[in-house]
């Protein structure tokens, strides 16, 4: 992963398209992370926009019947991704959530300054190590439960690895409410994400958390969480995330939610939008 | 926000060419939001030129620059409800739309066709097309905006928007570094910008 002022120098090309479509899904995360930038976007927009408006071009008349009859048969999406108000029956705490890419720089060489394909081999071979570390934190390796973690994490572990050290891993840690913390590490472009959590408050036998992905695309159930070991709770991988997803955390009866919806019936315990 | 009497058979529609429609936009993209034909009907005919014209000077083909605007238009019914005017003007997110589309059809059909674009766009000039109906007052105001730019600037701006290209193929055409190229990218549109007095 780039230096952060790398990928500002973007800005240029992202606000006319100039960019290739990784280029666009890195600057795309940048820009969710840093309001000046997104401001800064949407003021050079406002003049791409001009340049657009000095082109305009009459299109056929038949254009029109076309489209509106096209829109007509077309049903409309809804607005923004949020929790559906139902969801709420009480106010929802959102903790904010940090969010940071695994970013490493490449080690110098005994030669001097490594060589461009080099420098890439290596950062990659950092990532994988920082995300290493991460799973070991993530994974309470280094703490008494690590052969009860590591068999339990034994079925998706491939799973797991994979996500840890995909080239887009993103780390983000937050508050669970009702206590605990929560440690996700996603990759956009694998779109899955491993879920742990630490310090759950401890739950009845007969509820169980469970995790949810809810966004434009539906609510879906992922799992029901794992019981706790020396209060670690997962490993568990989320696959399919889809653009403007959420990820979710309840608590709910431990044969998991009834509901014809399929959605969360007890309140938010987590909001984190991915 | 405006509101807008529904039972006036008389409301006003204001067209492209008067001025205060970009405001109205708004009003109207959020009646769409709520499933208004007539309201879409009114975007319609404010936007559609814009969007033709900039797709088409990208695209180039005719039939497929209609496809993509009946694409681009459709996408605005879909996600009206979607548009954020804290985030920006309705034109800007119209146009980034349309843009954003002309610029994936060229990409997906790059290949086969990439020498042959790369001397239709050397030959056509940022300013000459014959069908223009945007006020001459306005297309002046750009023409004499992209002029302040240094050359570098200006090419890389008429490469990027109208032809299309990504930054590192408008590097190579014009033998430049990728990087130099990023910069006077960003410094051009800041240029423009502030040229055309455009609210930031």
């Amino acid at each position: 992963m780039r230096h952060t002022r790398d990928v500002h120098t973007l800005a240029g090309p992202y606000a006319m398209d100039a960019i290739s479509p990784p280029d666009r899904a890195r600057f795309d995360r940048h820009l969710a992370r840093c309001e000046d930038c997104a401001r800064e976007i949407a003021s050079l927009r406002e003049a791409t926009a001009r340049l657009a408006a000095a082109a305009a071009v009459s299109p056929p008349p038949a254009l029109k019947a076309r489209v509106m009859a096209a829109a007509a048969a077309t049903r409309q999406r809804p607005p923004a991704p949020e929790p559906e108000p139902a969801l709420r029956t009480r106010p929802l705490h959102t903790w904010p959530l940090r969010t940071w890419p695994l970013r490493t720089r490449p080690l110098p060489t005994r030669q001097g300054r490594p060589t461009p394909s080099r420098r890439l081999v290596m950062a990659a071979g950092a990532v994988a190590a920082a995300a290493a570390v991460a799973a070991a934190v993530v994974f309470g390796l280094s703490s008494g439960g690590m052969r009860d973690q590591l068999s339990q994490a034994q079925a998706s572990s491939q799973q797991v690895a994979a996500v840890l050290t995909a080239r887009d891993a993103t780390m983000m840690t937050g508050a669970v409410r009702g206590g605990g913390t929560v440690t996700i590490v996603m990759s956009h472009s694998m779109r899955e994400l491993v879920f742990t959590a630490a310090a759950l408050h401890a739950l009845p036998a007969s509820r169980g958390y469970e995790l949810w992905l809810i966004g434009p695309a539906g609510d879906r159930a992922v799992i029901m969480l794992p019981p706790a070991r020396h209060g670690m709770t997962g490993p568990v991988v989320a696959s399919g995330l889809r653009p403007g997803d959420h990820l979710a955390l309840t608590a709910e009866p431990a044969s998991g939610a009834v509901h014809p919806a399929g959605r969360p019936t007890t309140p938010m315990m987590l909001d984190v939008v991915l | 926000m405006t509101a807008i009497d529904r039972s006036d058979p008389d409301r006003a529609r204001p067209s492209a060419a008067e001025p205060g429609a970009a405001a109205d936009l708004t009003t109207y993209l959020r009646l769409v939001a709520r499933g208004d034909a007539d309201a879409f009907d009114t975007v319609y005919d404010q936007v559609a030129a814009t969007v033709f014209g900039i797709v088409r000077r990208v695209v180039r083909d005719p039939a497929q620059s209609e496809e993509v605007t009946q694409d681009v238009l459709l996408e605005v019914w879909r996600n009206a409800a979607k548009f954020d005017p804290g985030r920006g003007s309705a034109t800007a997110w119209v146009m980034t739309l349309a843009h954003r589309r002309a610029v994936d059809r060229v990409r997906s059909v790059q290949k086969e066709s990439e020498r042959e674009r790369r001397t239709a766009v050397a030959d056509v000039p940022f300013d000459e097309v014959a069908e223009a109906v945007e006020s001459s007052l306005e297309r002046e105001r750009v023409r004499r905006c992209l002029g302040s730019l240094t050359e570098l600037q200006r090419e890389s701006v008429t490469l990027a928007y109208y032809g299309g290209y990504t930054y590192s193929q408008v590097a190579s055409l014009l033998g430049v570094p990728g990087g130099t190229i990023k910069t006077r990218m960003r410094d051009a549109l800041i240029r423009l910008r502030d040229c055309l007095g455009v609210a930031s």
